[in-house]
């Protein structure tokens, strides 16, 4: 009997409204012929909602309590030194990993890094500072070389010229398919292929979307239009038996404001900080109360945990809900910032609550949450166009059931294992 | 507790590997690019802590659990410390000390010193054990276990090997041979020196570029290195300090950061010089990460390690090669031969004794450098002029040991200032590293003639005695000096310049 097999597209940051658009005005005629074939709809993405926590939900099937990852940075415990948590401080089993009779191929997919042993092949996605820690088998990496592999677009490009970054995009994909290409004849169960350079595209020219006389406008579409030849081209190769997903990882929307939430416990008495660039966190000085990580991640500066702690156990609670009273008092133009404030406990269950942020931030449409020391003004402006929504991250399944208020931690009961 | 690398971070540990986005090269200095905005860090990953993933280079010492207080500052837990020459005066004592403390302590030697000293008829009067056998002393008395491989530093294939297997964090690089005298012998000894030196040095650099680019290395240097400037001219840490200007033509500039001026005595001191700049250039080239050690010279025999078994003791030389001068002094009063001042005996130096030496090494050695970073530490306790050491010696000799030694001024066969001014800088090791000098000169003079008035001691000093009058000459003559004059200890005025430590 022929074995079932799923095949995954994950396409980074995309918004529920946004493939729903494009496939409604024939721009993705693929996916719209897929979406008459099976289910499609908006997904909640992690809290946070960052793609390094999402992805780890989507692979774990856990919620952050369990999977340790609540954001793109953490604090070294005893320290206020950044860290970039990747797949080493993962605490939850993947399902390759609780699933090893089974063959993946595993490309590109964040959070992964290093590469760890899998019954397959797995190319790590950002962030993997070392392409050569990023493959495995090792065996891998020469066809890679060959095809000039790379694990992301230079972001860099895209502040110096969005024509050298549109066009770095575009080179990235097509190696990006050479590579699915190349491993799609490798023996497999599980096919996760994802493309990442939608989120760079959307946090730069999200603005070239929104607005059709934008000179970015068209190449924009065009990079989606690739995207859909791509998706086209993956579902002619499976058969009508074989399970497809396609997912992203959380939502995109346009930006009206940076709100940056250090600067705003510092005029409200919560943060005090020195004001050096280079030492970021490490400005913490006692008497802090609490302070914020990026997006809008709220952590008690507790005695015993941080070298400047200042909050003991006992006034814990207390600070707490003086810091959502106070956030609660954050307007702009008469409007509120923020639309809904977590406590852990609301939000996470599992063992490794440790890390977890004590409030998590839900900003109203258009507010970008930011950690950071140092800045100036609680609200600014910069470069980036596109920030990260939480319940428009899109699903659609063809050959499978999609439960009710579908979340990222629900993928894998779809796949089954 | 307030230790003094407290606030050193990851850029100095050498746990940490760097990844991309950074760039530390300015003029083999050290320099920390600070990324534009708050979206980009320089990350890094921790070979002792890799679940930490990617972070900032930011965790002190004090922060990380890897970093454990001691005695003189927070160490690297079971840190690797190489120490090259391990067989010598100071390799061995460090290795002790080290090994004591909890250090991984490894090391090479090809015995250079032991067959010197043999080939010039002379011995260690203190007796020295084989190798095999201090090694099992180490391990029953001590309980330390020390990985020793015999090899030429010049062995570069075998050096290597042995860095791939130890992967040492830390580098001592005694592997020279210390003797101004025996590099004056003839041009057969002056090439010897200089080729062990200068090629070990050069050596031992590539193979460090390639195996362990961020295990720092910590060299032993001299004051000779900068000589007796007769202006009086402060010699300062190796390089200017950020103040000093050159005037000239009615013009100035600064002089800030750069390279003081050497100038060697010997074609020995020429080899360690010769070694600053290569090491100066690898730190440039290659973000290698160097200490340069400029010791003052060495005198004693004590340290609680090496005092703890007659077979732990290390080496000590009396002869006119290798003999360092109050090392010298005390043997010669033992001996009953006046006490051998050369020339005017004016001459001014910077001093160190043995336990406080060890002291600063270990101090430099959990507190290494940044990536790239060339630093000159000046490692002197105290400034003496030979005239007033001799009279230390007899004193002490007289007071404590009812030995009567009179001084003996011989033509001096070195080419050298007799009569000159002295101030040195040494301001780092006290101010950075938290070094005070524990031992004074008098006490440490008195442990060595309690230990060299032994019996047997005494009668192999007395084996060896013919080495003990100079006759290697600068000027490439082989002859005595002549006896100048001989006097009686307090008898002479105290004149001509003082000497000058600036801490």
């Amino acid at each position: 009997m022929k074995r079932k097999r799923t095949v995954i597209i994950g396409i980074d940051g995309v918004p529920f409204s946004l493939m729903k658009n494009l496939s409604d005005d024939g721009t993705m005629d693929n996916f719209a012929s897929l979406v008459d074939q099976g289910s499609f709809v908006p997904m909640r993405s992690s809290i946070p909602e960052i793609s390094n926590v999402s992805w780890s939900s989507v692979i774990t099937g856990k919620n952050p309590g369990e999977h340790g990852v609540y954001g793109f940075t953490e604090l070294i415990p005893g320290t206020y030194s950044i860290m970039f948590p990747d797949f080493r401080a993962l605490k939850s089993g993947t399902f390759w990993q609780e699933n090893p009779e089974k063959k993946y191929v595993v490309i590109n997919l964040p959070s992964t890094y290093p590469a760890g042993e899998i019954n397959g092949v797995l190319i790590s996605g950002f962030v993997s500072p070392d392409l050569n820690r990023a493959v495995y088998p090792e065996s891998l990496l020469v066809e890679l070389q060959k095809l000039n592999y790379r694990i992301d677009v230079d972001s860099e490009k895209a502040h110096r010229s969005y024509k050298l970054f549109l066009d770095e995009l575009f080179e990235v994909l097509e190696i990006r398919r050479k590579t699915y290409r190349y491993l799609w004849d490798y023996k497999w169960d599980l096919f996760f292929f994802v493309i990442t350079g939608s989120d760079r595209l959307e946090h730069f020219l999200w603005n070239a979307y929104e607005d059709e006389s934008s000179e970015y406008h068209e190449k924009f579409i065009d990079y989606f239009r690739k995207i859909d030849e791509i998706i086209g081209e993956i579902v002619k190769k499976t058969s009508e038996d074989d399970q497809i997903i396609l997912l992203s990882d959380h939502g995109m929307e346009g930006i009206r404001y940076n709100v940056n939430l250090n600067t705003y416990l510092s005029e409200t008495g919560f943060l005090n900080a020195d004001n050096n660039p280079e030492k970021r966190y490490r400005n913490i000085k006692k008497g802090t109360k609490a302070f914020v990580l990026d997006p809008g991640r709220v952590y008690l500066n507790r005695t015993g945990k941080y070298p400047n702690g200042t909050v003991t156990e006992e006034r814990e609670e207390d600070v707490i809900d003086d810091l959502i009273s106070c956030f609660k008092d954050l307007k702009k133009d008469g409007e509120n910032v923020f639309r809904k404030i977590y406590r852990k406990k609301e939000i996470y269950h599992g063992k490794f609550l440790n890390n977890a942020p004590d409030l998590v931030l839900m900003p109203n449409k258009g507010y970008n949450l930011r950690g950071g020391i140092g800045k100036k003004d609680i609200f600014t402006r910069d470069i980036f166009e596109g920030k990260h929504t939480y319940e428009d991250a899109f699903l659609y399944v063809r050959n499978g059931d999609i439960p009710e208020n579908v979340s990222v931690e629900d993928i894998r009961k779809i796949i089954g294992y | 507790m307030d230790l003094h690398n407290k606030n050193k971070t990851c850029w100095n540990c050498p746990a940490a590997i760097f990844k991309g986005n950074v760039d530390f090269r300015g003029c083999g200095q050290s320099r920390r690019i600070v990324p534009k905005g708050n979206e980009k860090h320089i990350v890094i990953e921790c070979a002792r802590r890799p679940e930490l993933g990617h972070f900032e280079p930011s965790i002190t010492f004090e922060e990380c659990p890897e970093w454990i207080p001691m005695k003189y500052g927070y160490m690297l837990r079971d840190m690797r410390v190489m120490i090259l020459g391990i067989d010598g005066y100071l390799g061995w004592t460090l290795a002790l000390k080290l090994g004591k403390l909890g250090f991984k302590v490894s090391g090479i030697d090809n015995y250079t010193r032991r067959n010197c000293v043999m080939e010039k008829g002379s011995h260690t009067v203190v007796p020295i054990k084989r190798m095999t056998e201090r090694l099992r002393a180490a391990k029953e008395v001590l309980g330390i276990e020390i990985n020793f491989r015999r090899m030429d530093i010049r062995d570069r294939e075998k050096l290597r090997e042995f860095m791939e297997e130890v992967k040492p964090e830390a580098i001592v690089h005694y592997a020279e041979i210390p003797a101004a005298p025996y590099s004056m012998v003839d041009a057969e000894h002056a090439i010897y020196v200089q080729n062990n030196n200068v090629l070990g040095t050069l050596g031992l650099l590539w193979v460090m570029k390639d195996v362990v680019p961020s295990s720092s290395l910590l060299k032993l240097g001299t004051m000779g290195e900068y000589g007796s400037p007769l202006t009086g001219r402060p010699l300062f840490e190796g390089m200017f300090p950020a103040d000093a200007v050159l005037q000239w033509d009615n013009r100035e500039w600064s002089m800030g950061g750069e390279l003081t001026p050497r100038d060697p005595q010997s074609f020995y001191h020429v080899s360690k010089v010769q070694d600053t700049y290569n090491i100066y250039e690898s730190c440039k080239y290659w973000w290698l990460r160097s200490y340069d050690i400029m010791q003052g010279v060495i005198y004693g025999v004590h340290t609680d390690e090496v005092a703890a078994d007659e077979r732990l003791r290390t080496r000590f030389d009396y002869d006119e090669w290798f003999g360092t001068v109050i090392n010298r002094f005390v043997t010669q009063a033992v001996a009953g031969i006046p006490l051998t001042v050369y020339g005017e005996g004016e001459q001014i130096r910077g001093m160190i004794a043995l336990e406080d030496a060890m002291e600063c090494m270990v101090r430099l050695i959990v507190s290494p450098p940044e990536p790239g970073q060339y630093d000159v530490v000046n490692q002197v306790s105290g400034v003496h002029k030979i005239k007033d050491i001799a009279e230390t010696v007899a004193k002490v000799g007289k007071e404590k040991f009812g030995i009567d030694v009179k001084i003996q001024r011989l033509e001096n066969p070195r080419v050298e200032a007799e009569r000159h001014p002295l101030e040195v800088v040494s301001k780092k090791l006290p101010n950075e590293f938290g070094f005070r000098p524990k031992v004074p000169l008098e006490k440490e003079v008195e442990r060595m003639f309690d230990l060299l008035t032994k019996e047997e001691i005494k009668k192999r000093i007395m084996e060896k005695i013919h080495v003990i009058m100079p006759v290697t000459r600068w000027t490439g003559e082989k002859k005595k000096s002549e006896v100048l004059e001989i006097y009686t200890p307090g008898t002479k005025k105290d004149e001509g310049y003082k000497g000058r430590l600036d801490t």
